[in-house]
């Protein structure tokens, strides 16, 4: 569905995005793109958007090039980042007029302005101007009008930015709605935990290049470097006594009731662990990754690269 | 059993509709007619075209009724029937038509701008030519269709009262339309590309009652200190009158031909380039 390759996006002389390559397959599913702020993930989404041509290398959607072509246009949806909307408009004519762009009419409009309001949540409330609207509700009017036309790819810039935690569950819900109906989404979010919640496939975009690509677990598993952290609980000392033997541990320390280490290479020690739990040459009652989340991960992959 | 990734519904059938510009143009049009300020514009317009309608009926009178045989004399010498009086049909209507046109086209970009709606018209299929044309369709078509009915039902009702020797010239329609459909392309232009540079709506009145005024006072400065009359073409105000002067002939209408035709040629296609620029999809950042 989307293939990169080298793909880079220059601002004048200050450079948006490194030549970047990486593609995504067909059907549904949620790509989170995460990044800090200026780490590029806008260039990225206006590179996919067709609003800008790349600088150098190559970018497809759906096979051809995105920029101003409107056979690409017609099969994405783009809910760009902002929750602001012309005030004093009503939400339902500004919906319609978004869904004749996308060149919709008549009956066909009709039923999608009320089929894309139903999907969001907002059919008993369109009738209001934006004005009179919260954030979250605007947020699902922009998300409304980029449904309209029943794109294949929906991509979303920051849409978490602003919203309350409700909205904000309510509109991950929604999201993964669609994907699993088979929208391919792409939403990017400066915010670790967001896209932790969302997704579990995501690029990681830093000073405008793309450090990894993967599931969380898999993005870990190239940080060889970085000791992952394990707790290991049950009786302290004995557990501490197995670790201690152990080729990959790289640091210990005894918690109340816990032990935890530091390995390099969790993937070769963790069979030896369970074996020996199975087999009672350890009491194990409880094994917890301690960084084997997105925030550990974000920080170790970007300190490497600062 | 297999499973089958799901697929999405068939997509509704598109191009079906009309032509983006076509789309945006009519929008514009709804949300003035929606908004006070068109009304309000509409109030006083119409009430400007009821004046003129019935100065036409004074005059028809004057001429008709024998009663009023005494005053017809010094009629004449008040209001010349000649290309002055054809070329003043549109007066004052076109003053305020700029006021209407800073008030309204000044926000037609900025509002788009302030609120990030272009890069969710470019993200369908509206190229930026459509995006400009809507724009620059809107904010000509606006004062063209204000000016259409103070050419034609003088018109229309000066043939209806006198036949072909009203007061009103019966091939005015064909002087007066092209001239209103230069001086709105030049107002629609200069809003426009007012408005692109603004950030907001009412910086883009600002912006286009700067741009009038300031080459307005700039013109006559150099004028006054030069004695060039010619360079009243850098002057939009004088500019949207003198199209109706020269196309019905007058002696001495406010700017030349020539003078004219380059100003006017120069505004729009400034205006018409920045406007182009400010609102390229690169500018639309996402």
């Amino acid at each position: 569905m989307i293939s990169l390759n080298r793909a880079s996006l220059r601002y004048g002389p200050i450079l948006g995005l490194s030549p970047t390559s990486f593609e995504l397959p067909d059907g549904g599913g949620i790509t989170g793109l995460l990044g800090p702020n200026g780490a590029g993930k806008s260039s990225l989404l206006q590179l996919l958007s067709g609003l800008l041509p790349p600088s150098g290398g190559e970018v497809r959607v759906f096979g051809e090039a995105p920029f101003r072509n409107p056979a690409v246009l017609a099969r994405l949806g783009l809910v760009p980042e902002g929750d602001r909307l012309p005030t004093g408009l009503r939400a339902d004519r500004w919906l319609r007029m978004m869904g004749e762009l996308s060149g919709l009419s008549g009956e066909a409009l009709n039923a999608a302005v009320a089929s894309a309001l139903a999907t969001v949540g907002m059919a008993d409330r369109a009738h209001l101007t934006f004005t009179r609207m919260s954030k979250g509700m605007r947020q699902r009017i922009r998300l409304a009008q980029a449904l309209m036309h029943g794109p294949e790819l929906l991509i979303l810039d920051e849409p978490f930015n602003g919203l309350d935690p409700e909205a904000r569950l309510t509109l991950m819900a929604l999201l993964r709605s669609l994907a699993e109906k088979g929208t391919r989404i792409l939403v990017s979010s400066h915010i670790l935990g967001e896209i932790a919640q969302l997704t579990d496939r995501i690029l990681l975009l830093f000073r405008g290049r793309l450090l990894a690509e993967g599931s969380v677990t898999e993005i870990r598993q190239l940080l060889d470097r970085h000791p992952v952290e394990l707790r290991l609980t049950g009786e302290a000392q004995v557990l501490a006594r197995w670790a201690v033997e152990q080729p990959e541990l790289a640091a210990l320390r005894v918690e109340d009731g816990a032990v935890v280490i530091s390995v390099r290479s969790p993937r070769e020690i963790l069979p030896r662990l369970q074996k020996a739990a199975a087999e009672g040459g350890i009491p194990l009652q409880a094994l917890d990754p301690l960084d084997l989340n997105l925030d550990a991960v974000f920080q170790y992959l970007t300190k490497d690269h600062a | 059993m297999p499973i089958y990734a799901p697929t999405l519904p068939p997509a509704p059938d598109l191009h079906q509709g009309q032509p983006p510009f076509l789309v945006l143009m009519r929008f514009d049009f709804t949300r003035l007619w929606r908004q006070k300020i068109g009304r309000f514009f509409s109030f006083g317009f119409l009430l400007l075209l009821l004046v003129k309608v019935g100065w036409i009926y004074v005059k028809f009178l004057l001429q008709t009724n024998p009663a009023l045989k005494g005053v017809e004399e010094l009629a004449r010498t008040v209001i010349s029937q000649g290309p002055e009086f054809q070329a003043k049909l549109l007066d004052p209507a076109t003053y305020l038509l700029w006021f209407l046109v800073a008030l309204v086209g000044g926000g037609l970009v900025a509002r788009d701008t302030l609120y990030r709606v272009r890069p969710l018209m470019y993200a369908h299929p509206v190229s930026p030519k459509d995006y400009l044309l809507a724009k620059l369709g809107f904010a000509s078509l606006l004062p063209f269709l204000v000016l259409l009915p103070f050419a034609i039902l003088p018109w229309l009702l000066s043939l209806l009262l006198a036949g072909l020797h009203g007061p009103v010239w019966a091939t005015v329609p064909l002087r007066l339309l092209p001239a209103m459909a230069i001086s709105s392309a030049l107002m629609g232009s200069l809003a426009v590309g007012a408005s692109s540079m603004a950030a907001t709506p009412r910086a883009g009145i600002g912006w286009v009652l700067g741009l009038v005024l300031g080459s307005s006072t700039l013109a006559s400065m150099i004028h006054g200190l030069t004695g060039i009359t010619a360079v009243d073409a850098l002057n939009p105000i004088m500019l949207a009158e003198t199209w109706p002067q020269l196309l019905v002939g007058m002696d001495h209408p406010l700017v030349a031909w020539l003078p004219a035709v380059l100003g006017t040629a120069f505004h729009i296609s400034l205006w018409t380039f920045v406007a182009a620029r400010r609102t390229r999809p690169s500018e639309a950042v996402i």
